[in-house]
């Protein structure tokens, strides 16, 4: 029993069994993909069923009620299926393909009946740009990808590839080819992809699972992340995202990719995806692939959207699109040849455009984890200092779930979408998405917390003046040191700013600032000016009483602490400290280089407690290190001389400056003596040239037998000297 | 080497210049085309020669009316023009040229194109 429909088919209303109905949709179905690329596809499809129209009247008029399975099998063998007459199909297109002009054909016919490897041409039928590249693979008879992977390849080297290509394009004759590879054709798979289908176009055609070359491809973004957390670990300052994604590693994958995003062709029709397999095409094969199509279109559809990559590619290809078809128009009104080339470049132009944005969109998704990651890392790296910074078991806890789930959860969230993605799992149930989001919202709320009660062990402000006693320098000059540690810890896990290390029990700091104001009377004072916040007041003063910090005087030279040191059980709550240094008037001050190396200042809550404002130090002064200031009535003012660097090993400043200037002085004494031998020297030379011109015209002839010219440029000699003289004047004007 | 292959290379070579020369004789039917090939002895699939026909159209080596039919939809009769006789002179000389050749290199044993010569040249003037 079977189900017979009408079917509207060339004008005619044909009475037809429905599976038969479905083998003859499948047959021209297939007929029209077969013939895609041809010019008169329609109007060949139009003639066959036409043609099969006619067999269906005939079988009906023979008496039969409807057209059965039969009748259609029996139809569809006479005319041949598509890969039936694939390889007629080929020939003929060799022969008929093209133009159709009158020597193509000739040609074609000869090719065919002599030697069809021929000469070498170009390929009009397949090209991107002038059909070089596929005109040689058609010679070598290999996949024109290849032969195009080795001209991009070639261009990367010292642009060779550029040249040969237009040498050769403008060599090699143009002639329509014909693919004459039969096997497995390098394709970007466009139903499974991440990018581009690059990754998987590669699987299908080495046959291997499809992750191997994504992982391959996502390696620098792999290595880049592995990278990031030892440049986070150990230079927290550094910024290492430009070199991941532009490192010499990562970079060329990313222009590899790239290359063979512009260079493989994607997988578009239905047999195109079979050669992409390495099947035969025939029509039970293509029927199977356009069902595949259409199921990985339905789970496509129900994929989760959004994704950056795709989305910039979408655009990136309606941007393509857009170009090309501007281009298209634009260059048509020129000339055909044109268009067909500028087709090309803009092809070409559309890859490279593509591939940009997509390089652009990949850069920012990496920056976005990378900086999550260094949040991490940051975090991570900050732990150790934790007891230091928290108080009772609720802000560990809040540190703790802070680090693992704002933090850690989008971290680990990414890194398992991007396994997946490469491993080509489906998105998996949507409770575990929302898990995840659920604890990071948790670590949100942790975070918040805790930024609130760590705020609040911050909240009061304590300071604690204290009278450093000092001698009075002979020289009427203060010079202000730091000296070098005794220890000196390397490798540290941390750095920051005014923490200077930390060991098991204790956090040492350099948080120490310098304020140089003008003394009331006439003599140095110091002070030292503890601070520190706390909870409240007597926390904060708690908190500066464990502070110490003091000085050591040698003659001129005063030598400050590197640093104070937090006791455990002592928390850190922005401790610092400022020296400050009365200068009265007409005395000298010299803030060495090593204070501004070794102390290192900081205030975690400078807006809201600023102590700058303070009517203490309304009178502070700026200063540079390594710079000599005398006080005047009018303020710090710059001693004339800027004093030379010096290094640091060399305790006794004064001496080598005295030494630097008296080598000086003593070379401008040379300079004199020299000048003045010089001038002697001239002298007697002018002397000589005033005498009476023929003897010394004798005198020169006499001393040079061959100068004859020698007479003429005696008085230019005369002025040439002259001119030393006066450049001699000049230099000893400016020594002096 | 693959004789079967060797053989429908061979066939398809001339495949054109049969079909050519058949519908310079008159105004021809696809269909009909098919059925004096075959009677040659020169099988061709109906779905190889439409798309054939349409490009040695779209060539301008062939023109094409419509006839109507009592049995099914409007036929198309396909007719050559002058562009195509021109052409299938020139199609012609080749082959004799061709067919000679063949026929003095393989004189002690007779081949299958040979065979194909006598077959579809006699008809012409």
């Amino acid at each position: 029993m079977k189900k017979v429909i009408n079917i509207n088919f060339q004008g005619r209303v044909i009475p037809i069994e429905e599976t038969a109905y479905d083998i003859l949709k499948q047959y021209v179905d297939s007929l029209r993909r077969f013939f895609a690329n041809e010019e008169g596809r329609d109007e060949i499809i139009n003639d066959i069923e036409g043609r099969i129209a006619e067999l269906f009247g005939e079988s009906l008029k023979k008496g039969d009620t409807c057209i059965t399975d039969d009748t259609v099998n029996k139809i569809i063998a006479s005319m041949g299926r598509p890969e039936d007459f694939e390889g007629e199909e080929s020939n003929v297109k060799s022969q008929l393909g093209g133009e159709g002009n009158k020597q193509q054909y000739n040609s074609g016919y000869n090719a065919f009946a002599n030697d069809p490897r021929g000469r070498l041409y170009r390929n009009d039928t397949d090209k991107l740009l002038g059909g070089v590249c596929s005109g040689i693979a058609n010679y070598l008879r290999v996949d024109p990808t290849i032969v195009r992977l080795v001209f991009a390849l070639m261009v990367f080297g010292a642009g060779t590839g550029v040249l040969l290509y237009i040498l050769l394009w403008i060599i090699l004759p143009s002639k329509p080819l014909v693919s004459n590879i039969s096997s497995k054709r390098l394709y970007r798979n466009p139903d499974e992809k991440v990018i581009a289908g690059v990754a998987s176009g590669i699987s299908a055609y080495f046959d291997i699972a499809v992750w191997i070359p994504r992982l391959i491809f996502a390696l620098p973004l792999v290595s880049g992340i592995v990278s990031s957390i030892f440049r986070h670990s150990f230079w927290w300052d550094g910024d290492p995202f430009p070199g991941v994604v532009f490192g010499s590693f990562g970079g060329t994958l990313f222009v590899v990719y790239a290359i063979l995003w512009a260079v493989i062709p994607e997988a578009n029709s239905a047999s195109e995806k079979l050669e992409m397999r390495g099947e035969k095409v025939d029509l039970n094969t293509i029927k199977n692939t356009i069902q595949e199509d259409l199921e990985g279109f339905k789970s496509r559809a129900e994929k989760w959207g959004g994704e950056v990559g795709e989305k910039a590619q979408e655009w990136s290809k309606d941007f393509t699109q857009t170009v090309n078809e501007k281009g298209k128009h634009f260059s048509s009104e020129v000339n055909y040849a044109a268009r067909k080339t500028s087709g090309g470049v803009f092809k070409i132009i559309g890859f490279i455009f593509k591939a940009f944005f997509l390089f652009i969109a990949g850069i920012i998704a990496f920056a976005l984890l990378v900086a999550l990651l260094a949040f991490l890392v940051a975090g991570i790296g900050v732990f150790p200092l934790k007891n230091f910074f928290l108080e009772g078991f609720w802000q560990n806890f809040l540190a703790w779930s802070t680090l693992l789930l704002f933090l850690g959860v989008p971290v680990i969230g990414f890194i398992t979408w991007l396994i997946r993605r490469i491993m080509g799992v489906k998105s998996g149930n949507k409770s575990v998405g929302l898990t995840i989001a659920g604890m990071w919202v948790l670590g949100l709320i942790s975070a918040g917390i805790l930024a609130f009660m760590i705020a609040e062990n911050f909240d009061a402000r304590a300071r604690d003046k204290q009278q450093l006693t000092i001698t009075q320098p002979a020289s009427g000059k203060l010079i202000i040191k730091v000296p070098d540690s005794k220890v000196k810890v390397y490798g540290r896990w941390f750095k920051m700013d005014g923490l200077l290390s930390i060991t098991d029990d204790s956090l040492f700091l350099n948080n120490v600032r310098i304020h140089l104001v003008k003394s009331n009377d006439s003599l140095f004072h110091m002070e030292a000016t503890k601070y520190s916040n706390g909870s409240n007041e007597s926390a904060a003063l708690r908190n500066i009483k464990e502070m110490n910090y003091g000085i050591n005087q040698q003659d001129s030279t005063i030598w400050l602490d590197r640093g104070f040191s937090l006791q455990r059980g002592t928390k850190f709550r922005n401790q610092g400290v400022v020296v400050t240094i009365h200068i009265p008037i007409g005395k000298r001050i010299l803030i060495d280089r090593t204070v501004q190396r070794r102390l290192n200042h900081f205030d975690v809550n400078n807006g809201r407690n600023d102590w700058d404002s303070d009517e203490d130090w309304n009178d502070n002064y700026g200063w540079d290190s390594d710079v000599e200031y005398k006080m005047t009535a009018g303020g710090l003012e710059r001693s004339d001389k800027k004093v030379k660097t010096v290094d640091e090993s060399q305790n006794d400043e004064d001496n080598s400056n005295q030494g630097a200037l008296d080598n000086f002085k003593k070379s401008k004494e040379d300079l004199k003596k020299e000048f003045e031998k010089k001038q002697k020297e001239v002298e007697d030379l002018k002397k000589e040239l005033e005498k009476p011109i023929d003897s010394t015209q004798y005198h020169y002839k006499k001393a040079t037998a061959n100068n004859a010219p020698a007479a003429t440029k005696t008085p230019e000699a005369t002025t040439q000297l002259e001119d030393i003289l006066d450049s001699h004047m000049l230099l000893m004007q400016m020594v002096l | 080497m693959d004789i079967q292959n060797t053989q429908s290379q061979m066939r398809k070579g001339v495949l054109e210049f049969c079909i050519l020369s058949i519908i310079r004789q008159g105004e021809v039917y696809p269909s009909d085309l098919v059925d004096r090939m075959r009677a040659a002895n020169l099988h061709i699939l109906e779905g190889t020669l439409y798309p054939l026909l349409t490009r040695l159209k779209n060539a301008g080596l062939l023109t094409y009316r419509w006839v109507e039919s009592n049995s099914g939809p409007p036929r198309k009769y396909f007719v050559m023009t002058d562009l195509g006789l021109e052409f299938y002179g020139e199609l012609e000389r080749t082959w004799k040229e061709l067919a000679d050749a063949v026929h003095t290199l393989t004189q002690p044993a007779e081949e299958q194109p040979a065979e194909l010569s006598t077959e579809e040249t006699q008809p012409q003037p």
